[in-house]
């Protein structure tokens, strides 16, 4: 072995743990906050933004946290994880939500987890509680969940997106959807919040999907300066302008036809034409815009060079990805005078059919449906949409269904007889939704 | 004398193995010795003789490889005949955070002592061995020599009969050999059986009966001290200081009868005696320098 | 609910003691032996027995004085080591734990519960690491230093230097334990609002026995509804599907202001919407006696899932008679619990197509509240035995190995003993396929997967004898490890606003430490005797 006596033992030592140091300082030299200044790592940081207090509020908790730790976050991240699912599956719901925010602690700038665990909080444990006040309970704890996330993430769109979600999607289209909306307004802790909603997730006592809308435009807002990964850009993109119809589309849906639903259907027209439709995406052949005229893609196809073919090609294609042209009709024949009478007879039919008012019902049926007739002959490509099928073929069902219960037998014609019978292979799926909505047997 | 034997070894080996078993150090190579009553036994030897090791056996602290121990009649496993016995170790081993009267409460309680008499013995032993100024200062503020003493104060607290001393006198300064030599005496006055391991033999000399001397762990020597150190063909004269020509008379007196002068010299004294009578001049005479008994000294005069 | 207060079976655990205790100790003695014959011959069988019998000689001859006195000594070492700056971090947690755990949830009741689960999670989780810290590191730097040489040279027999230290520390963290559970009760009861104090309680439930009927009225083990928590079992509505509760010597004592409490929280499963907005699911309990005949039914009542449903139902009930025509007025307590002192309750779901899932412990009687007090010091007994057991295992293991070695070994066998103890008997119960280590290992080299059977003959029979040798072997090393899980229960108890039930989880507890006495004296007891304390 080596004879080095002890002072050059020593020695070695000390070069080497001079040499360890310099790399050591070269990279990870913590950066004073000049520009320039710190090291490598430092700079990096700096460069791509990736600084704690770049990526949103720091929580000084959270920050300690990290520091005790020191490098087993992730191993604590892992236990807290898994303990999060044993109290789900265990159903201590309390527990849950206090171990889901410990995880934040450790990783609150790692976009899965807010994702997964506000998901989980507004849907899956949403879902396990009976009563629909619990249930309502749970979504604002997704939400407010969520709410945490963005204002500790400025970098991520998708999850202002997903708030909007919840605002929109998880309250206006669960199967509890007419309480939800309801208790969207009037908490159902009346007391703590005086007949009025929440604060924390409707500030302004707005409809749900105006706040959805507004979450959304946010969400669209920064994914101008950071890229979001969550879907194709234009889909990502339309989910402002679609919460605008899906507010107009609640109110019918609630018997609601007066000024208001005719207001928001003009402003989710003019949204989707003049703000949406005229911005531009970047398709294989350049940029296109959904909202055209002869002279946007003769100016379009000069710009880039290519044939006028192809951009009217692209274009085509991606007005079809977000069916722009359905929504653009939809929204402009909902102000019709005829629509408008065609969904209020549709509704007022099945309302008088919940009342067992059958004869009423009949007749508002058959007035509504001889509208909506003439609705989807003025405008053919309504009828490639879910909602707008689902409409007609529902009034027909009832319709016939008074027929068998009156003992009178069905007349050979009737409106909308085309559409039924293109459509029968959506009508026993239909049937039974109904079935269970009107409990009937 | 009394001729009961205290400590009674026979062939005593101690192997040291390593974790696996297998020989590291033979320690002690079958050695025996006998301790009467009452006399004081000193066991000399370089470091790693074996004297320790020896006294470590005899209090049970290791086993024996082979052969047999005997302390006051029983077996060293045996846990009772620590009743009457103290044992100060090479370095006081004691708890650093008591403070001296704690320490000696503490193992007066091991002992079947009664409050009253812990209380009066470390009173009394805390006197004798000098630490009355710092009884109530931790150990671990003590002084090397504190601890020996407090050391002390700690085997005596039984009362033993058999005192078994591992380097008392190691890290003292002279004085306080001197009192630990006092001490020892003492207790060979008061009839108890000490033996001492050193390899000071200065101290050794002084307060011995009998010694043995270990090498490598072979018992080498062992007898009266006296014995072991008388020159039987020499005699020695010391008379006060002489003229050149009293020595020659006296050089032509032994050869007419037949003898030998070796060496005549003046004496000198011990450094050891020098720094005692200096610390004892001291006492008496503060303030002063101390003159030793020189010719200097004679000349003045 | 994670606790399931299902009596401890005191004579099983004591033969599965004396199974454990007595297969270790046969084990031991045949490797004594073993080894005894070896190294000195025929004379070390005789060695050994003295050994065995030097054992009961000490330990019948200990001397009080000298173990207090060594007591002491641990404490005034403990002490003078500012143990005590152990208070510092607790006051600093408790000045700034109410900042953090504030608001932590909006409901008042659910406050209670983080306010409770920090008190006694903080006091666990400063006074345990500690301990054991202490009472590993103490003797190895007693031995280490040699201050040991002191006291064994003295009349002090070495079992009582190790029973010392354990009673030394046992005190001292009793001590800290005391003090610091008063400052917690004290900061609980400051920090609980006013609103809610009247939840501050230990509720005494009485628990039943349950068991199931099928649709047809027939015995069953009620439905699977395919939730992964296997927990609860299932009844379907509008049939003659029930739970039968029994509870056990329930008389007026057991009733609040002459009024029966039943508690329950039952979980809903809906195989269809219904109507969703009633707020849950219709359901009756009914009164069986059938020495009287008499069955009565209460009210419908709507379930309220994962809260508690208190139902308060005055002693007299009046209920229609056999033949419906008149109204008789019954008591409870006279004529609904039966010659034997049994009151039965079955329940039944009253909505067709859903179904309403239940365990043991989702029913029970609530019985006049003890004070707070009473629940919280048990949960703070129940830190102390704990602690106690760590004691005992750390001084024990720091009799053989270093004191860095102790911490390890200690901090791993309650880590163990913790997380992973149901694991562990998992893959011992044999449950587990192809879990047998050299079957594992014979199917890896072959490339056999666990479903084929292996094949038979004379391979198949070596492989299964060594791996059952091993697993029993396995099987006995697990069950040396402590299940500390037995103590966590009862902080849930106290969390949960019950009385800690003596049955489920004290005596449990008590046992638990109990059992590990007299296993760990003999390991020390030899470790020590054993030892040269010379080993540096």
């Amino acid at each position: 072995m080596n004879k080095l006596t002890s002072k050059h033992r020593k020695l070695a030592y000390v070069i080497a743990i001079i040499v360890l140091l310099i790399p050591v300082i070269w990279l990870g030299m913590p950066s004073t906050g000049e520009e320039g200044s710190g090291g490598e790592l430092a700079k990096l940081r700096v460069e791509h933004e990736l600084g704690e207090s770049t990526l949103g509020d720091v929580d000084p908790s959270s920050a300690s946290m990290n520091f005790v730790l020191l490098g087993l976050r992730g191993i604590a991240t892992n236990l807290l994880w898994m303990d999060a699912n044993e109290h789900q599956k265990k159903k201590e719901w309390a527990k849950l939500r206090s171990t889901v925010d410990s995880i934040i602690l450790l990783q609150p700038h790692y976009m899965k987890v807010w994702d997964f665990q506000g998901w989980n909080l507004a849907y899956n444990v949403s879902a396990e509680w009976d009563a629909v006040e619990d249930r309502y309970f749970w979504v604002k704890e997704g939400i407010k969940f969520l709410n945490e996330g963005v204002t500790r993430n400025e970098r991520f769109p998708e999850l202002d997106w997903k708030v909007g979600n919840l605002h929109g999607q998880k309250v206006g289209r669960s199967d509890e959807w007419r309480l939800f909306r309801k208790f969207y307004k009037v908490d159902p802790d009346t007391e703590r919040f005086e007949n009025g909603p929440d604060p924390e997730i409707n500030p302004e006592r707005l409809d749900n999907y105006q706040v959805a809308k507004e979450k959304f435009l946010l969400a669209n807002e920064k994914e101008l300066k950071h890229k979001q990964h969550l879907q194709m850009r234009m889909l990502f993109r339309s989910a402002p302008w679609h919460a605008q119809f899906d507010y107009a589309n609640a109110m019918q849906r609630e018997g609601k036809f007066g000024k208001q639903r005719t207001d928001a259907w003009d402003q989710g027209f003019k949204d989707w034409t003049a703000i949406f439709g005229r911005e531009e995406f970047i398709s294989p052949k350049g940029p296109i815009v959904l909202e055209w005229s002869e002279p946007d893609i003769k100016n379009l196809a000069k710009r880039d060079n290519v044939s006028e073919e192809d951009k009217r090609y692209w274009t085509g294609r991606y007005q079809n990805m977000v069916n722009y042209l359905f929504w653009r009709t939809r929204a402009k024949s909902e102000s019709e005078s005829d629509t408008i009478d065609a969904h209020k007879s549709l509704y007022d039919g099945e309302q008088l059919f919940r009342k067992a008012e059958f004869d009423e019902a009949k007749a508002e049926l058959e007035k509504g449906m001889a509208l909506y007739a003439k609705v989807l002959n003025k405008y053919p490509s309504l009828i490639h949409e879910d909602l707008a099928i689902e409409e007609g073929l529902q009034a027909i069902i009832l319709w016939r269904y008074i027929h068998e219960l009156k003992g009178l037998k069905l007349p050979d014609s009737f409106p909308l007889k085309p559409l039924w019978i293109k459509e029968q292979g959506r009508v026993p799926i239909l049937e039974s939704e109904l079935r269970q909505r009107f409990g009937i047997q | 004398m009394d001729n009961e034997s205290v400590i009674q070894i026979s062939n005593l080996t101690k192997i040291y193995r390593d974790f696996w078993g297998r020989k590291k150090v033979r320690a002690l190579n079958s050695l025996s010795l006998e301790v009467k009553k009452g006399e004081i036994f000193g066991l000399l030897g370089p470091n790693g003789s074996g004297k320790t090791t020896t006294l470590k056996l005899l209090l049970g602290l290791l086993f024996p490889s082979e052969g047999e121990i005997k302390v006051l009649g029983q077996p060293a496993s045996n846990v009772e005949k620590n009743e009457h016995i103290g044992y100060l170790p090479e370095e006081s081993y004691l708890y650093r955070f008591l403070n001296a009267e704690e320490t000696l409460d503490f193992y007066g309680r091991l002992f079947k002592m009664s409050a009253e008499e812990r209380r009066e013995r470390s009173a009394e032993l805390i006197e004798k061995v000098g630490l009355g100024h710092a009884k109530k200062r931790q150990l671990k503020e003590y002084s090397k020599g504190m601890t020996r003493r407090i050391g002390l104060a700690q085997a005596l607290i039984n009362n033993p009969d058999l005192v078994l001393l591992d380097e008392p006198t190691s890290g003292l300064d002279p004085l306080g050999t001197d009192d630990m030599k006092r001490m020892i005496l003492e207790l060979k006055a008061q009839g108890k059986t000490v033996l001492m391991c050193s390899h000071l033999l200065a101290d050794v000399q002084d307060v011995c009966d009998r010694i043995a001397i270990l090498y490598g762990g072979e018992l080498k020597v062992m007898g009266r001290v006296e014995d072991l150190l008388k020159e039987q063909d020499e005699t020695q004269i010391l008379t006060s200081r002489l003229s050149d020509e009293a020595i020659k008379e006296i050089e032509q007196v032994v050869a007419k009868h037949n003898g030998k002068v070796g060496t005549i010299d003046h004496p000198t004294a011990t450094l050891e005696s020098l720094f005692l009578k200096t610390v004892q001049e001291s006492k008496e005479r503060p303030g002063q320098r101390f003159v030793p008994d020189t010719q200097e000294k004679k000349a003045a005069e | 609910m994670s606790f399931d207060p299902i009596p401890y079976d005191l004579f099983d655990a004591l033969k599965h003691f004396l199974t454990v205790f007595g297969s270790t100790m046969f084990i031991a003695l045949i490797v004594c032996l073993l080894v005894g014959v070896l190294t000195r011959g025929v004379k070390g069988i005789g060695d050994v027995f003295l050994g065995i019998l030097d054992f009961f000689n000490q330990i019948t001859h200990l001397s009080c004085r000298r173990i207090w006195s060594l007591s002491t000594l641990t404490i005034r070492e403990s002490l003078r080591q500012k143990i005590l700056f152990v208070f510092i971090i607790f006051a600093v947690l408790f000045m700034f734990a109410g900042w953090f755990l504030a608001g932590a949830a909006d409901r008042p009741d659910l406050q209670i519960q983080s306010y409770i689960d920090f008190v006694l999670k903080a006091i666990s989780w400063l006074v345990i690491p500690i301990i054991l810290l202490l009472s590993c590191w103490s003797l190895p730097e007693d031995i280490r230093l040699r201050t040991i040489h002191t006291v064994v040279t003295k009349p002090v027999y070495r079992i009582e230097i190790v029973i010392g230290r354990m009673l030394g520390f046992t005190l001292l963290g009793s001590a800290i334990l005391l003090v610091m559970g008063t400052v917690g009760y004290i900061w609980i009861n400051r920090q609980v609002p006013e609103s809610v104090q009247a939840n501050l309680v230990s509720k005494v439930p009485i628990y039943g026995e349950i068991k199931f009927t099928d649709r047809e009225g027939a015995p069953s083990a009620g439905l699977n509804v395919g939730d992964i928590w296997m927990h609860r079992s299932y009844i379907e509505g509008a049939t003659k599907a029930r739970a039968i509760f029994t509870f056990k010597d329930i008389d007026e004592s057991d009733a609040i202001n002459d009024e029966l409490n039943l508690q329950s929280s039952f979980e809903a499963f809906r195989t269809h919407k219904g109507n969703m907005e009633k707020g849950g699911i219709l359901y009756q309990f009914i009164f069986v006696n059938k020495d009287k005949g008499l069955r009565v039914d209460t009210a419908p009542l709507i379930n309220k899932e994962y809260l508690e449903n208190r139902l308060k139902i005055n002693r007299k009930i009046m209920h229609e008679s056999e033949d419906g025509k008149e109204k008789v007025e019954v008591d409870i307590f006279d004529d609904l619990v039966d010659d034997n002192g049994n009151l039965t309750i079955e329940v039944q779901c009253l909505e067709a197509g859903q179904l309403l899932g239940m365990a043991r412990s989702d029913l029970y009687i609530r019985t006049p509240d003890h004070a707070f007090i009473s629940g919280y010091s048990k949960a703070i007994f129940g830190i102390w035995l704990p602690m106690v057991l760590v004691i005992m295992l750390g001084v024990t293991i720091s009799c053989f190995v270093k004191g860095p070695v102790a911490i390890l070994t200690t901090m791993t066998i309650v880590l163990v003993g913790f997380m992973s103890k149901e694991y562990m008997a998992e893959i011992l119960s044999g449950k587990m396929q192809a879990s047998g280590a050299i079957e594992a290992w014979y199917r890896l080299i072959t490339h056999m997967n666990s479903q084929t059977p292996l094949p038979d003959g004379p391979v198949k029979f070596m492989i299964q004898i060594v791996d059952m040798g091993i697993i029993n072997f396995l099987w006995l090393c697990q069950q040396i490890i402590p299940n500390f899980g037995i103590f966590s229960n009862m902080r849930e108890y106290v969390i949960k606003g019950f009385d800690v039930s003596w049955d489920a989880a004290l005596l449990p507890g008590i046992v638990t430490v109990a059992a590990y006495i007299l296993p760990c004296l003999i390991v020390s007891f030899y470790s020590l005797k054993l030892r040269e304390l010379e080993a540096k």
